[in-house]
């Protein structure tokens, strides 16, 4: 659920529930406020009336005259009565309408006045709203309140969230998006909230960071590359000289060439550390036209004499394909491939390198792997125990792919193992 | 032939000239980038190392410094970083030839004969060695005035031989002389062989002595 709309759940259950209390109560008031209305209006009335009728004592026949008044009149009774005195009694009454067929709500006030010594009994009612109504009346304004006050806020809801909330998803979209090995921070985007102005600081600051300690990381890897190379250099230059001596036997000499084997995997290994490194610092951004299938079939060329050693020949199918692309990156591309398919290739059988379309394909027979087409990507796993290989091919080959945006695909089909790049535009 | 070694490493440069002494060389050395400022004017080098990782100062700063002084003298930077802008900016500035730590001990005497070779005549220029004649622009070679038929990988291997007359060349520096990068792949020492032994039958078929020796569990020696 979205903090807006728990927001908002909390909001409209409140307003309900107010809207609900509200109507009892508004029709309460209202019917009291009503009633004090028309208990004063009606008491000026019987004042009115008694004092008025003072003013006609003169008259003989009064008593007759109130009588007729009693019968012509709807609204008002004059009846004689017992007492002279008594006080006004106010009350609901309920009565049948001729008129409208049906029983309605009155007010009336019974009140006593005296004519010529003679006391009457003075009832005057008025009509009164009918309570059904009211209820029916206040309860429709309610509902379309709720309705409008939901929809309101839905709407309200909606265009809040779309508006105040973008630079939040923006964020957010930018966070997803981040990828420390990618040259790029998020950028702080100023916002008139404060708690998302606090938020994008705070992310930046920490993006920044992470990219700076990652920075200094590949700084230091490079560094300790660099500085790993001179020691190397002096060994591989002891090893030099050792080898210049005459009497040397055999199983020595032997020993010499592993160490110097060892010290020039260990460079290496180094060389293609820092080679990653630097691609991760992306410093292999100088573009250029690269005519692939002249790189490809020089490279094939180069390297058939060490394949044919082992029988294995390469063949090339190869369709026009120009990269704009760099082209260290992509003869690096092209030489790890080859390397990888000369070295995993059953003896004896073709390696088969073709360009097709915006894919370069390379592919050799080999043996099922044990391991998966992403661990073969990681740096340092590799299936075969050879000491010339770095385990760290694969890997430059992935980094570059990822960096470059190219697609790096596998696939085996019992047989033959393929590797493909698929170039983008 | 003199030749001046810019580096701060001293364990290294020990071994440099040690090697660059018995090749018949005079080596001077200048550990900092200052020294190296005070030499240049004064004495003429057939080839000068330049490591350009000098504590007290870019070792680019140094050829500007050869550059300015009209100096003749050949360069060979080397360095432990090998990164493409630095070579790119290395050549650019003067120097002849580019390598990368570590390397093997006939890479660089090849790199110093090459470079000597070419200051000395001006680039038309031939090995002479007996009865073998290398001739450097036409990338051929003859055994008495005889017109030998080699591969591109043969003729590499015999000049890289001829530069290291003498010395022991062990499997892997001939290795990575010829395949570069390449030299990763697996069973080099055969393919080595395979080359190594056409060109000594194509040698010895002209009517030339078999100079090229076998050090068992080593490499291979041209001695005279």
């Amino acid at each position: 659920m979205r903090l807006l709309q728990v927001n908002l759940r909390s909001l409209l259950l409140y307003s309900l529930v107010l809207l609900l209390i509200s109507i009892p109560i508004s029709f309460l008031s209202i019917q009291a406020i009503l009633n004090e209305e028309i208990d004063e209006s009606l008491s000026l009335q019987a004042d009115q009336f008694a004092r008025h009728i003072q003013s006609f004592e003169y008259l003989d026949d009064l008593e007759m005259d109130l009588r007729v008044f009693d019968q012509l009149s709807y609204n008002i009774d004059i009846k004689p009565a017992d007492r002279s005195s008594s006080d006004p009694i106010f009350n609901t009454v309920y009565l049948y309408d001729e008129l409208g067929k049906e029983t309605k709500p009155f007010r009336q006030l019974t009140t006593t006045f005296v004519v010529k010594g003679k006391p009457y009994a003075l009832t005057a009612r008025t009509s009164l709203v009918d309570n059904h109504d009211l209820v029916l009346a206040i309860g429709f304004v309610q509902v379309i309140v709720s309705i409008l006050l939901t929809a309101g806020l839905l709407l309200l809801n909606r265009r809040l969230a779309k508006r105040i909330w973008k630079p939040f998803y923006n964020t957010l979209e930018r966070l997803r998006a981040f990828e420390l090995d990618k040259n790029e921070t998020i950028p702080l985007v100023e916002s008139p909230i404060i708690e998302f102005n606090d938020l994008n600081k705070a992310l930046s600051y920490l993006t920044e960071r992470s990219r700076k300690v990652y920075l200094d990381q590949m700084e230091f890897i490079e560094n300790a590359s660099h500085e790993l190379q001179t020691p190397i250099a002096i060994f591989q230059t002891k090893i030099d000289a050792l080898m210049q001596s005459p009497h040397l036997a055999q199983p020595e000499a032997e020993t010499l060439l592993e160490l110097e084997t060892t010290a020039q995997r260990m460079s290496r290994l180094n060389k293609n550390l820092l080679l990653l490194s630097k691609i991760d610092n992306g410093q292999f951004w100088e573009k250029e036209s690269v005519d692939l299938p002249a790189m490809v079939q020089q490279h094939a060329d180069s390297q058939k004499p060490v394949a044919e050693l082992h029988g294995i020949g390469i063949l090339t199918t190869l369709a026009p394909l120009h990269l704009n692309a760099n082209k260290t990156l992509v003869e690096i591309l092209v030489t790890n491939l080859f390397n990888n398919a000369i070295r995993y290739s059953t003896r004896g059988e073709d390696i088969i390198v073709t360009t097709q379309g915006r894919t370069l394909s390379v592919s050799n027979k080999g043996k099922q792997l044990a391991i998966s087409f992403e661990k073969m990507t990681e740096r340092f796993s590799k299936e075969s125990a050879d000491p010339n290989s770095t385990g760290l091919g694969l890997a430059i080959v992935k980094k570059i792919c990822d960096s470059a945006g190219y697609t790096l695909a596998y696939s085996f089909d019992g047989m033959t193992h393929t590797f493909s790049i698929t170039f983008s535009d | 032939m003199k030749i001046l070694i810019i580096e701060d490493e001293k364990q290294l440069v020990k071994s440099i000239a040690a090697v660059l002494r018995t090749e018949g060389y005079v080596c001077e050395i200048a550990y900092t980038a200052a020294e190296a400022e005070e030499k240049i004017p004064i004495f003429d080098y057939d080839c000068i190392l330049l490591d350009i990782n000098l504590p007290d100062g870019n070792g680019l700063k140094i050829l500007e410094t050869i550059k300015k002084h009209n100096k003749t003298d050949g360069v060979i930077i080397i360095t432990a970083r090998n990164s493409l802008e630095d070579k790119v900016m290395g050549l650019n500035l003067g120097a002849d030839d580019y390598l990368a730590k570590p390397f093997f001990m006939p890479e660089l005497i090849a790199r110093v004969s090459a470079i000597i070779r070419r200051k000395r005549f001006d680039g038309s220029n031939k090995i002479v060695f007996q009865e073998i004649s290398v001739d450097l622009i036409g990338k051929s070679v003859s055994v008495h005035g005889r017109e030998l038929d080699l591969t591109k990988m043969e003729y590499a291997l015999l000049i890289f031989l001829l530069a290291n007359k003498n010395r022991v060349v062990s499997k892997n520096a001939i290795a990575e002389h010829l395949s570069g990068d390449n030299a990763e792949l697996l069973d080099k020492f055969d393919f080595i062989y395979s080359h190594m032994k056409n060109l000594k039958r194509k040698l010895t078929d002209a009517g030339s002595e078999d100079y090229i020796k076998t050090v068992y569990g080593l490499g291979y020696k041209f001695s005279t």
